[in-house]
């Protein structure tokens, strides 16, 4: 089916003007897939699991973490702390709209490289090396073809970067204010028409000018990005057609003054969730977002008040569908003996597990369609029980 | 096989740039050897300040703040830090302005080539100040000599020990380590191994060992060295080798790891997707590596290999100009610079070049991560990043297009690489400068 798919749709846009792109003319395949939506974010750069969520009760973390651990943030039960700098959250855990994974880590272990284990994770691949699947493309592009109903409107990478995890065989839309050209309608036809004829060109421009066109009369953001305003733009696609909705957010690689640059990244991620929550109103509870990062770091600071690539981390589910205020998964412990390594947090679980069920949960994937084609090898363990 | 009469322009340079001479056709690699012991016209245009020069100006920049200034109001700023300031707005337009002009324009495309493999960012404080002179004195002083000495270079240069981190780590065995409870920071480390160098073939204590062997070393204005006092006593056992303490330590694990196999392949194979594929042909990749390793990881024999290969002058373009590449093909194009003021629908004063190309996916000396920028399409292909590159060729066709001939520029720009549907499409317009803007929008333009 996605094959003959993709043949009828390159046959269609050769000679043929954009305005009659199957993206800007929705082709209707089936019913769009129900009400739920989720949102994947990818934490580049390795999120310090243990600064975000920081495992207090465990004796031997003030040791290991001498000056991160300073400044004290909110309790979220009688064993693990928030980070100050999220403290924007806590009215999420309070609603029980929020919940962490905790000595979480793909199956690529290591290697601690940020690219092969951002690769990994995105492509989700079960191999140890970090191999990728031998489609190279992201499972979460692989998911929709499980999805009954799922359009090339469905799914929708935010942001100006190509987002691995959602590349691939079936098409998706990628959305991300840009300024509109000023060329007449004929400079565009024919512009349009050279592009269409270049295997490489003709779907990225199709899309460009999908983007022109539907930014018309809106503003292109000046300057950075604030990722509240990002955290709107998702909102605005989930609320219309798209049920799938992914982006990146880097600069999680804190080697040194870490503390510092934790402000920054949380408030930021806070931002963005919050955002997202305002612009999705009622839709909020039927969301579920999923926030997952290539590998932990360090258990113990290194000399420059900051950590290295590690491995055990932590995943962050917010949204109104979930069954938050929780902290899931296994702790492993941080005393001698109990590390990985004797550096690294012990991965107790595969990262994989929860997208895989929350993919079940919402959308009726199948056991053996996450196990067999999105995320290969994976044990899905059992049911953390996501959803209210 | 007849090799396309500007493929040595468009592959292997910048494309052809209007009012210059154009080289004469098919692909001759000894006349782009030539290039690398060639004068360059441009070098005293462009050259900038030193390393030296601005290590004066930021040991002064830090003596003014001792003394109080360098705070808001800006009647107040110290005058090194103004100073710096301006050299580094003026540093940035080397990355589009010099290789716009340039006669020479494979070295300017093997200066980016290696600056990109061996990445520095300026995302941190401080690796703003570094960032020219790593290109200037790191890169282009050894494009031409051995790989080796390039990654002597680059580990060494403020601007590498600043990026990744190095400048914080300490021996934790070390006197300052003793008595600071301070400790080692892997992070240079580990890209030295992963990314500059062999890329596998390592494990976690080589990265720790390498950390500890590189503790304690700094770029100042003594120069590079090693201090005593923060560097980790005792042996360092890393791939099997045993070093001890100092420069000539650092640098003979250098040379050691720069014959590795694994490096050579991972040289090689980096050479060979920058200028024919994404997916190189695996017997260009075997040439280069043997090379590699049979002449002491020199790179002039490497381009020699590179350039007699077949694909070298394959008529059929795979790669995708990087959004560099592409403005600054298109400003050569026009016979601009990107610097000129007052363009027709740009900002009175600049052309604003570097928002553009932030916009593409590059910000000038910007990369988002250490492995630098991408070296494949489809890292170039979102549809946002397309759409930027429509907005460049549309306002730059807009403010040059108005009296030109599109149709003689395809010819000018393209050569016997032209496909008649860019021909008919181009003439097709009804505006000289939207048939511009098309040409230059065209995949035709953007593949070399």
């Amino acid at each position: 089916m996605p094959q003959d798919m993709l043949l009828s749709r390159r046959a269609f846009l050769i000679g043929c003007s954009v305005a009659a792109s199957p993206l800007l003319t929705p082709v209707t395949f089936a019913a769009a897939p129900g009400d739920n939506r989720l949102v994947v974010i990818i934490l580049r750069g390795a999120m310090d699991g243990l600064d975000v969520v920081r495992p207090t009760g465990d004796r031997a973390y003030a040791a290991l973490r001498p000056t991160l651990a300073a400044a004290t943030g909110p309790a979220l039960n009688d064993f693990f702390t928030l980070n100050p700098a999220a403290a924007g959250l806590m009215p999420l855990w309070d609603a029980k709209e929020l919940a962490f994974a905790h000595a979480v880590a793909t199956p690529y272990r290591g290697g601690r490289s940020h690219f092969i284990g951002q690769d990994a994770l995105e492509n989700g691949t079960g191999g140890e090396n970090g191999d990728q699947t031998p489609s190279h493309d992201g499972w979460l592009n692989r998911a929709l073809f499980l999805l009954p109903g799922a359009r090339a409107d469905t799914a929708v990478s935010v942001g100006q970067q190509r987002l691995l995890v959602l590349d691939g065989a079936h098409d998706t839309d990628h959305w991300f204010p840009v300024a509109e050209s000023p060329l007449s309608a004929q400079g565009q036809d024919l512009m349009s028409a050279v592009n269409a004829a270049d295997p490489l060109f003709a779907d990225p421009f199709a899309q460009a000018q999908h983007l022109a066109r539907a930014m018309d009369g809106e503003q292109a953001p000046k300057g950075k990005l604030a990722y509240g305003q990002l955290g709107g733009y998702v909102a605005e696609r989930l609320t219309g057609a798209a049920r799938i909705a992914s982006f990146s957010f880097g600069g999680w690689d804190t080697h040194h003054q870490q503390a510092k640059t934790m402000v920054a990244q949380l408030t930021s991620l806070s931002e963005a969730l919050l955002a997202m929550k305002a612009g999705l109103g009622r839709v909020w509870g039927t969301t579920l977002v999923v926030a997952m990062t290539e590998f932990g770091r360090t258990a113990r600071e290194n000399g420059s008040a900051g950590t290295d690539h590690g491995t055990g981390g932590v995943a962050l589910l917010a949204g109104g569908a979930l069954k938050g205020g929780r902290i899931l998964g296994k702790w492993p412990g941080l005393a001698d003996g109990q590390l990985l390594s004797e550096r690294d947090l012990m991965p107790t679980g595969d990262v994989r597990a929860y997208p895989a069920w929350a993919l079940r949960a919402m959308f009726g994937v199948t056991a053996d369609g996450l196990q067999s084609t999105v995320f290969p090898s994976l044990d899905l363990g059992t049911d953390p029980g996501l959803l209210l | 096989m007849e090799a396309p009469s500007l493929i040595e322009e468009i592959r292997f340079g910048y494309g052809p740039r209007r009012g210059y001479e154009v080289s004469p056709g098919g692909l001759e690699p000894d006349r782009l050897l030539a290039q690398l012991t060639a004068d360059d016209p441009a070098a005293a245009v462009w050259n900038r300040p030193s390393m030296a020069d601005r290590m004066t100006e930021l040991v002064q920049m830090r003596d003014d703040k001792m003394a109080g200034m360098d705070v808001k109001p800006k009647a107040r700023q110290s005058s090194a830090s103004m100073d710096l300031k301006k050299i580094e707005q003026g540093d940035a337009a080397t990355f589009f302005a010099r290789p716009a002009v340039a006669t020479l324009g494979f070295v300017e495309r093997l200066v980016n080539l290696w600056a990109n493999r061996i990445t520095v960012s300026n995302t941190s404080q401080g690796v703003g100040h570094h960032i020219q002179t790593f290109r200037d004195e790191a890169i282009r002083l050894n494009i031409a000599g051995r790989y080796a000495d390039m990654l002597k270079a680059t580990l060494w240069h403020p601007a590498m020990q600043v990026y990744l981190t190095q400048t914080d780590s300490i021996g934790p065995n070390s006197r300052v380590g003793l008595r600071k409870g301070k400790g080692l920071n892997e992070n240079l480390a580990r890209e030295f191994l992963e990314l500059h160098s062999m890329g596998k073939g390592y494990t976690q204590t080589d990265v720790t060992e390498l950390a500890k062997l590189l503790a304690g070393m700094v770029h100042d204005q003594n120069g590079p060295h090693v201090e005593k006092g923060r560097a980790e006593p005792g042996e360092k056992h890393i791939l099997g080798q045993t070093y001890g303490e100092g420069k000539g330590q650092i640098n003979a694990l250098v040379e050691d790891v720069a014959h590795r196999p694994e490096t050579a392949a991972a040289v090689a194979f980096f050479l060979a997707r920058h200028f024919i594929a994404d997916s190189p042909p695996p017997d260009l990749v075997q040439g280069l590596t043997a090379t590699y390793l049979a002449e002491d990881t020199a790179l002039v024999p490497l381009y020699r290999t590179l350039l007699q290969h077949p694909s070298a002058a394959d008529p059929n373009r795979r790669k995708i100009r990087s959004p560099q590449e592409f403005a600054v093909a298109s400003l050569r194009l026009m016979g601009l610079d990107g610097m000129e003021k007052g363009m027709l629908g740009f900002n009175k004063t600049s052309m604003m070049v570097p928002v553009y190309l932030a916009n593409m996916g590059q910000q000038p000396f910007k990369p988002l991560r250490p492995d630098g920028w991408p070296e494949v399409a489809s890292g170039w292909m979102t549809p946002p990043m397309v759409a930027s590159r429509i907005d460049w060729a549309t306002d730059l066709a807009r403010a040059t297009g108005d009296r030109v001939d599109p149709v003689a520029l395809i010819d000018f720009a393209l050569g016997d690489m032209a496909s008649p549907l860019l021909r008919r499409a181009v003439a097709g317009a009804e505006q000289r400068w939207e048939g511009l803007a098309v040409l230059i929008a065209s995949p035709d333009f953007s593949r070399r």
